[in-house]
């Protein structure tokens, strides 16, 4: 023991996530590749209608078919529903209301056997009046969807804010626009998959995507007439979720009633066709808005009406409106606000969960209000927005606690970064003088809880540590890893408190029956939350393992640090001794034998929401302020997105590599939400259930991308930091559809801004100067 | 679905390829990149032969004797973008190369393939057109290889169909040389740079003349049932003076000619309005030299 080891940090670094070399190079074993002994293969006839009456369903010939090992419809269930409001029996019986509707499932021993017998089920239908639009299917005497919901309104929400009335008399301007915001989906790279398995005692084992393990159990067993605590989820590596497993979808109940009358593994997983098709979406919706602003530029009111297309049944989409209003209500300082959404049921696909939850519609639309309203009062878009923008400590009428807000920053650090009032004012006075390519640039700004939701009745996490005789620590943590980066993050966290290399570190968190709980990946949480539980968990290991460093040593606990896999004087850095080899002393102790394992579940400091909603539902919120560059071809309608510049309120950075990666991820997303991605519906059926034709980014329109971080720590975030992972999806999309504003002049209320669209817009705009002269 | 193929063939001659596809019921891959995505999506190809030619090495390279190029069925995308006689006699193959598909399909997909395939949008097809260019097909008959040569324009019946018949191979494309002040310009459009369908892509050649195109040329994919020549388009276009209001009745000429679907990709009228642009593109191309 000799030289001094000098403080050094781990956060704020960049580090490989421990997942990603395996990925790179091929050799993860995802869920989707996963074979158990005597697997038999499952798979799902679907409806082909929009709305029917099933007269019969006839699975004699496919029982025939060599190979076929069971076939199951919904008489052979219980009829328990599953998803958010329990709507949705996993196999429909008498009445199909959309095209992905499951009637019967065939278990086989090969793929091809269950596609022949799939083919050879024979169903009957007498077709019902099909309702594809949501006004429509809330007028009086549409036909009813569900017994139980009459007039087919499914989840409704409302929040009420000061004076409408009032407010817009004291406007000097109000807006009043309808938009529409679109169906897309999540295009996980790894299909829906899950396997079931029974042992002999029928426990029942989950290998499933799932993003919420613990809840899911609770969420899965009604359906199955289970018991939760009979289930255990193991969660296999997965192709993305993002938000698409945070609820129980039919092919997983389905893969276990195949499971049961089998008595075999069964593993279903949906082709790229079906991925597209029988995955939730993200929701769409059509927002009524009308703003008032006063001539001197102070937003007065919004008051805002959403109609969402509920779908055939309901997941998670419905519920968006929850994370909507809190965009609507509290962002940017408006007094009198108003939020009313109504969910009604169709014989469409049904939205579920999709990083940005609901604020990626609400963001599109409230960041296009913001610039006509600039507009309308002849100001420019950043000076506007920084005198509407709230200050810290400011608080929001649904009460979301602003209490290190940095909007303003946000935007003035974008402004500058992007000179953007010179290229505005550039390319807003090119709008009208000839030349086929248009150049323009936007700015859209959001915020987004960042330190977590209390959304259920517990928001928390659960971690437990364990160091063994080498100094080697096993993290085990209820949160997830679905790609989003926090074995990483988890693994800084805890090398950090523990002054051990990050490689002597092991996470473990795939098992249900291993792991404590966690309510699930979702609303930017785990980094926050996950965060701040391995941050204790590893502070009360720190703790033992420096008292018993202070027994063995004449140094008080106080005085001593954990660095560089030693106890050292917190002072001067000189090591006092081996953290490995004073665990062992502490193990081999005899009758004062101890092992170093602590565990700690950690609740963030938020409350749930109230009456009208109101409630501190977060322990942080985050900002940004994103602004787009574009050239429009003005004969072609193609928008080409040049450069996204993201200045971003993240608290503290921790793993640098994975927040870039995360933002870089998300912008993607947002790129598509904006400029390309669409499911194309007709009749209740995608007519674009691939990659050739919903188009998803690919890598030559990747745009140059600048980051800036706005570090300040969070008071209650692990070492200051926020969760930040659905912002980069929200902000982009109007971001883009502002700076073409800036380019050509013409506002799209309806993204994404498909050349077709920009084209057409383009053309009538031409057409109607010309019959005006 | 799985297809469940019964015999695999892999050809490394003409002759073993054509006698193969003289007994019927055979499907034929060369670099797969459309066959793979149909066999799964439509179970397209459900014969019980899977024949794989990319073994036969002849068929692969450019060649350039007596003015006449000739270019073997499984020379891929990337070739064309990397052959000397490509680049030297006729750079629209390889302009239109460059806008082919991605790198990855690039590398496996082949000339022949994607002429075989006869989709309305097929890439490749479009400037082998302008260079008016032949297919030599080659079948088993009466003991030995016999071949016919088919102009390409007369090459396409439909989507996805075409003259050859289900015992003949696809095993060369040729054309002649073009003429000095020859120019081909290639045009396609979508959303994205890579990985696109055409929407409508656009064809033009000829010899430039007094700032005009002589001996023109002009190619639409995804506008009819299958790529097209517009005989009326050249005709209007034949020796004419290109400037911005004879260019426009070029695309008025054009604009009657053509006769697109709406689909899922796009409506009839963005067709129609993506096939004036970008013939106005090309030609304001070839009048700017």
């Amino acid at each position: 023991m000799s030289e001094a080891i000098e403080k050094t940090t781990l956060i704020g670094k960049s580090i490989t996530k421990p997942d990603a070399p395996d990925k790179s190079n091929g050799r993860t074993r995802y869920i989707n590749d996963m074979v158990l002994p005597r697997m038999l293969i499952g798979k799902i006839k679907r409806s082909d209608r929009a709305h029917a009456k099933v007269l019969s369903i006839d699975t004699s010939k496919a029982a025939a078919v060599p190979g076929i090992q069971a076939i199951v419809t919904a008489d052979d269930t219980p009829m328990v529903g599953v998803g958010v409001t329990k709507d949705n029996p996993p196999l429909k019986k008498d009445i199909v209301l959309s095209m992905r509707d499951e009637l019967v499932a065939v278990a086989g021993e090969t793929e091809e056997a269950v596609d022949k017998a799939l083919a050879l089920i024979e169903i009957e239908y007498e077709d019902l009046p099909a309702i594809f639009d949501p006004a429509e299917a809330l007028e009086e005497g549409a036909h009813q969807m569900h017994d139980d919901k009459p007039g087919n309104l499914s989840l409704g929400y409302q929040t009420v804010h000061g004076d409408i009335k009032q407010a817009e008399k004291d406007s000097d301007h109000v807006l009043d626009e309808v938009y529409d915001v679109h169906y897309v989906t999540h295009v996980c790279m790894g299909p829906g998959c899950v396997i079931a398995d029974f042992d002999t005692h029928g426990k029942l084992t989950m290998y499933t995507q799932t993003q919420y393990p613990y809840n899911y159990k609770m969420d899965l067993a009604p359906s199955l007439g289970m018991h939760p605590g009979d289930i255990r989820v193991i969660q296999p590596p997965v192709g993305g979720a993002f938000g698409s497993k945070l609820d129980v979808y039919p092919f997983e109940p389905i893969a276990v009633f195949l499971a049961k009358k089998t008595r075999r593994p069964v593993k279903v997983i949906f082709s790229r066709e079906e991925e597209f098709s029988a995955s939730p979406t993200r929701q769409p919706a059509r927002f009524h808005i009308r703003a008032g602003v006063k001539n001197d530029g102070t937003l007065t009111f919004r008051d805002v009406d959403a109609l969402l297309n509920n779908g055939s049944h309901t997941s998670w989409g419905a519920t968006t409106p929850f994370v909507m209003m809190r965009t609507f209500t509290g962002h940017f300082r408006v007094p009198d606000v108003e939020f009313r959404s109504r969910a009604a049921y169709t014989n469409m696909p049904y939205a579920g969960s999709f990083r940005g939850y609901g604020n990626v519609q609400a963001t599109y639309v409230t960041a296009t209000v913001m610039d006509k309203l600039a507009e309308a009062v002849n100001m420019d878009p950043i000076s506007f927005r920084l005198m509407n923008a709230q200050k810290a400590g400011e608080i929001t009428p649904q009460n979301s606690k602003l209490e290190e807000c940095l909007l303003g920053e946000c935007i003035e650090t974008v402004a500058e970064k992007t000179n953007f009032l010179e290229q505005y004012n550039a390319f807003k006075a090119e709008q009208d003088s000839p030349g086929r390519y248009k150049k323009g640039i936007g700015i859209a700004t959001s915020f987004h809880n960042a330190g977590g939701a209390k959304i259920h009745k517990s928001d928390g996490c659960g971690t437990v540590i364990m160091l063994d005789d080498y100094a080697r620590a096993t993290v085990i943590t209820g949160a997830s890893e679905i790609g989003q980066g926090i074995d990483a993050v988890l693994t800084q966290i805890v090398a950090e408190e523990l002054g051990i290399p990050t490689e002597n570190i092991t996470l473990v968190n795939n098992d249900s029956a291993i792991g404590p709980w966690d309510v699930g990946v979702h609303a930017s949480r785990t980094t926050f939350i996950a965060g701040n539980s391995a941050k204790r968990a590893a502070r009360k290991a720190r703790d033992q393992i420096l008292d018993a460093a202070a027994q063995r040593s004449n140094v008080a606990a106080d005085d001593l640090d954990l660095r560089g896999g030693s106890v050292v004087q917190n002072d001067n850095g000189v090591p006092v001794m081996k953290i490995d080899s004073l665990l062992r002393k502490m193990h081999f102790a005899g009758e004062d034998a101890e092992l170093v394992i602590t565990h700690d579940y950690y609740e963030p400091p938020s409350e749930p929401e109230g009456d009208n909603h109101v409630g501190d539902i977060s322990a942080a919120y985050s900002h940004g302020a994103y602004v787009a560059e574009v050239t429009v071809d003005t004969w072609t309608g193609v928008v080409k997105l040049n450069k996204m510049t993201a200045v971003q309120d993240v608290g503290r950075v921790v793993n640098k590599l994975g927040i870039e990666g995360q933002m870089e991820g998300g912008i993607a997303f947002g790129i598509g939400y904006g400029l390309t991605e669409e499911m194309i519906i007709e009749g209740g059926e995608i007519k674009n259930p691939n990659f050739r034709d919903y188009k998803v980014m690919t890598a030559p329109e990747a745009p140059e991308l600048e980051f800036h971080f706005i570090e300040n720590d969070d008071p209650d975030g692990p070492f200051g930091a926020k969760g930040i992972a659905e912002l980069p999806t929200i902000i982009p999309a109007p971001a883009i559809a502002n700076a073409v504003y800036n380019a050509i002049g013409i506002r799209f209320n309806n993204p994404p801004l498909t050349p077709e669209k920009v084209a057409r817009a383009i053309v009538d705009k031409q057409a109607a100067k010309v019959a005006a002269e | 679905m799985m297809i469940e193929y019964e015999n695999y063939v892999a050809a490394t001659s003409v002759a073993e390829a054509t006698k193969t596809l003289a007994e019927g019921n055979a499907t034929v891959v060369a670099g797969g990149t459309d066959l793979m995505v149909q066999t799964a999506a439509s179970g397209r190809g459900a014969n019980t032969t899977l024949l794989n030619i990319r073994r036969i090495s002849d068929l692969r390279g450019v060649a350039l004797d007596g003015g006449r190029v000739t270019i073997g069925a499984l020379t891929t995308i990337t070739d064309l973008l990397t052959d000397g006689v490509v680049a030297d006699a006729a750079s629209i193959l390889a302009d239109t190369a460059n806008r082919f598909a991605s790198n990855q399909i690039r590398n496996m997909a082949t000339v022949g393939g994607n002429i075989c395939n006869a989709s309305p949008a097929g890439d490749m097809i479009i400037p082998l057109l302008v260079l008016d260019a032949d297919v030599e097909l080659s079948a088993w008959r009466d003991g030995a290889v016999t071949t016919r040569a088919v102009a390409l324009n007369e090459f396409f019946t439909g989507p996805g169909k075409c003259v050859k018949t289900e015992d003949e191979l696809l095993t060369s494309i040729s054309f002649n040389r073009p003429a000095e002040g020859f120019v081909g310009q290639f045009g396609k459009t979508g959303p994205r740079p890579a990985l696109e369908i055409s929407m409508v892509s656009v064809g033009v050649g000829g010899i430039v003349d007094n700032g005009g195109l002589t001996n023109a040329r002009v190619v639409y994919g995804a506008v009819a049932p299958t790529p097209i020549r517009a005989a009326k388009t050249e005709a209007a276009l034949e020796g004419l003076s290109l400037n911005e209001a004879s260019i426009q009745s070029v695309l008025d000429v054009a604009d009657s000619e053509v006769n697109p679907i709406s689909d899922v990709r796009a409506s009839d009228w963005y067709r129609r309005h993506l096939v004036r642009v970008m013939t106005q593109e090309v030609l304001q191309n070839v009048a700017n030299g």
